[in-house]
């Protein structure tokens, strides 16, 4: 796979049902919207048409939970051909998922699974990628999970597991800045080193978002981003920009969906950092 | 352990509330493991109540609740979709709410819903394409008629007045009343635009509809309704009848496609 996505340097929401009238009748200021893959899987009617009409607005980005790029049993051809159908209609700035599985060939957890850090796993994912991308015509964006358990067979980290991988399947990544600061938290390993430790020229979109704390944090995104993971998002556009990569940057939100001018407020913020303008902890 | 092993025992776990843990796991890893199951099984109700929002209404919160985690562990998602995991569900609730049937006959109405939303797009033929196809036909050519529907159409014969279920729910101020019906009756949903709605109809019309929704040409669900052995009088009233409904349908913009 050659194909190679140019860096995007805008900041941008999820598309969510709260919202379409918002997207639809007004002129939201965003440099472009993502969707939730799966919503818009399907064979007609108003998700679809609501989408065309974004689509005329605004650049989209269309994001997968389901494709479980991870999964021993390889990828669901109807769930890959139905993906393709969706970006053959949208064609979007890219296409993108998570590193996690989500299925086995019996059930599907509806939820994103941990992988094992392990040599085989990378095998696996590495394929995986392989024959997406290459259904797809296009090379794709895996996005670091939020985890709430680690394998003792793990025989890596996950920021090496990811740099393995993007090098053996010329993918790119999405870096969800609250995911490692989740798992950091966790694990108890340096998000800082994580940061470090990533190929940051592959990095083409950063998510950001809230989570709930407690004994092990999870990652909900049914709150505001907190300080400390702007703090991270900090850290993280200085490294991007001494590296001097432009990625697109958004907030998440999928409960507790508050008024569009919120999230706007966040986003500003988050494009305030990016240009030096605003302190993380402002 | 091989890769697939891994994911097959976590699945086991996450799916299976009581499963003992993996030998070596710790307490960090148990309240990790918690934290999965309880996403699983949250998000596969939460897509319930969303799908099924009016029979939960009329079940109630907590009957519907207990019926919704009773699904989900006997009918564990296997489709990439979490749309998917209300498939069934109105066998379920025929399953636990005996005493109270028009609960699955609601269920199984928020689902066919749920499929129209988001079936293909189809033009149906208007009242004046249908009629015009419809005239130019010989006798033999109209026995002979296959009639297309629209893909989201879906039918059913009822026990229970849903229409006065679905109004007494969006105005949930108002007294129920018995919701059984003296005579059985029947159900169609489809798309209209992009909106999903339904109608009670004859019993009859039900029939008639499945038939044609099965391949039966106009001839033969003529004999459907009538009955085999029926008298010409007998199916020339039931051609009549049935001539009737395809103009309604034709109307509510239900048929895509005649076939001679």
């Amino acid at each position: 796979m050659t194909h190679t996505i140019a860096p995007f340097d805008g900041f941008g929401l999820g598309l969510r049902r709260t919202h379409f009238a918002d997207f639809l009748e007004g002129d939201v200021p965003v440099d472009f919207v993502e969707v939730i893959s799966e919503n818009y899987m399907v064979d007609g009617g108003r998700m679809l048409r609501v989408l065309d009409e974004v689509r005329e607005k605004h650049p989209v980005i269309i994001h997968g939970v389901s494709m479980s790029i991870g999964s021993a049993q390889g990828l669901d051809s109807d769930y890959l051909e139905k993906l393709k159908r969706l970006e053959r209609r949208v064609d979007p700035l890219w296409v993108s998922d998570h590193l996690c599985w989500t299925r086995t060939s019996a059930h599907n957890s509806h939820d994103l699974l941990p992988m094992p850090l392990t040599e085989e796993a990378l095998q696996t994912v590495c394929a995986n990628i392989d024959r997406a991308q290459n259904h797809l015509g296009r090379a794709m964006l895996f996005e670091n999970p939020s985890s709430y358990v680690t394998f003792p067979e793990d025989e890596m980290s996950e920021w090496e597991f990811l740099s393995a991988m993007t090098e053996r399947t010329g993918c790119y990544l999405l870096l969800d800045v609250n995911n490692i600061y989740v798992s950091a938290q966790n694990h108890g390993f340096s998000a800082q080193d994580y940061l470090a430790g990533l190929p940051l020229d592959r990095v083409r979109q950063i998510h950001l978002a809230g989570h709930t704390d407690g004994e092990i944090i999870v990652d909900t995104h049914d709150h505001p981003v907190c300080d400390a993971v702007w703090d991270l998002y900090g850290k993280a556009r200085a490294m991007l920009k001494d590296a001097g990569v432009g990625v697109a940057t958004m907030i998440e939100r999928d409960g507790n969906i508050p008024p569009l001018p919120e999230l706007l407020a966040e986003l500003e913020r988050a494009r305030g950092i990016a240009q030096g303008e605003l302190e993380p902890a402002q | 352990m091989s890769l697939a092993e891994t994911q097959a025992a976590f699945m086991g776990q996450v799916l299976d509330e009581n499963a003992p843990l993996p030998e070596g796991w710790g307490n960090r890893h148990a309240a990790g493991m918690h934290i999965y199951r309880g996403n699983y099984r949250s998000a596969q109700i939460d897509a319930l109540r969303d799908t099924y929002i009016k029979t939960q209404g009329w079940a109630g919160e907590d009957p519907f609740r207990t019926a919704a985690i009773h699904h989900v562990i006997t009918h564990p998602s296997s489709s990439w979709t979490i749309d998917e995991a209300g498939a069934g569900f109105d066998s379920t609730c025929a399953e636990l709410f005996q005493d109270a049937p028009e609960v699955a006959e609601l269920a199984w109405l928020e689902w066919a819903m749920l499929e129209a939303f988001s079936a293909e797009d189809i033009k149906p033929l208007t009242i004046d394409q249908f009629a015009l196809q419809t005239s130019a036909l010989d006798e033999e050519q109209l026995i002979g008629l296959q009639i297309g529907f629209v893909p989201a159409l879906a039918c059913r014969a009822l026990a229970h007045d849903l229409q006065a279920m679905w109004q007494s729910l969006d105005t949930p101020d108002t007294p129920r009343s018995d919701p059984k019906l003296a005579h059985k009756a029947g159900v169609i949903v489809w798309r209209e635009g992009e909106r999903s709605t339904f109608k009670m109809v004859e019993l009859a019309e039900v029939i008639v509809l499945d038939a044609l929704q099965s391949g039966a040409s106009y001839g033969e669900a003529c004999l459907v309704l009538a009955g085999e052995d029926a008298a010409p009088e007998a199916v020339q009233e039931a051609a009549m009848a049935i001539g009737a409904m395809l103009g309604r349908w034709a109307s509510e913009g239900l048929i895509a496609a005649l076939q001679t």
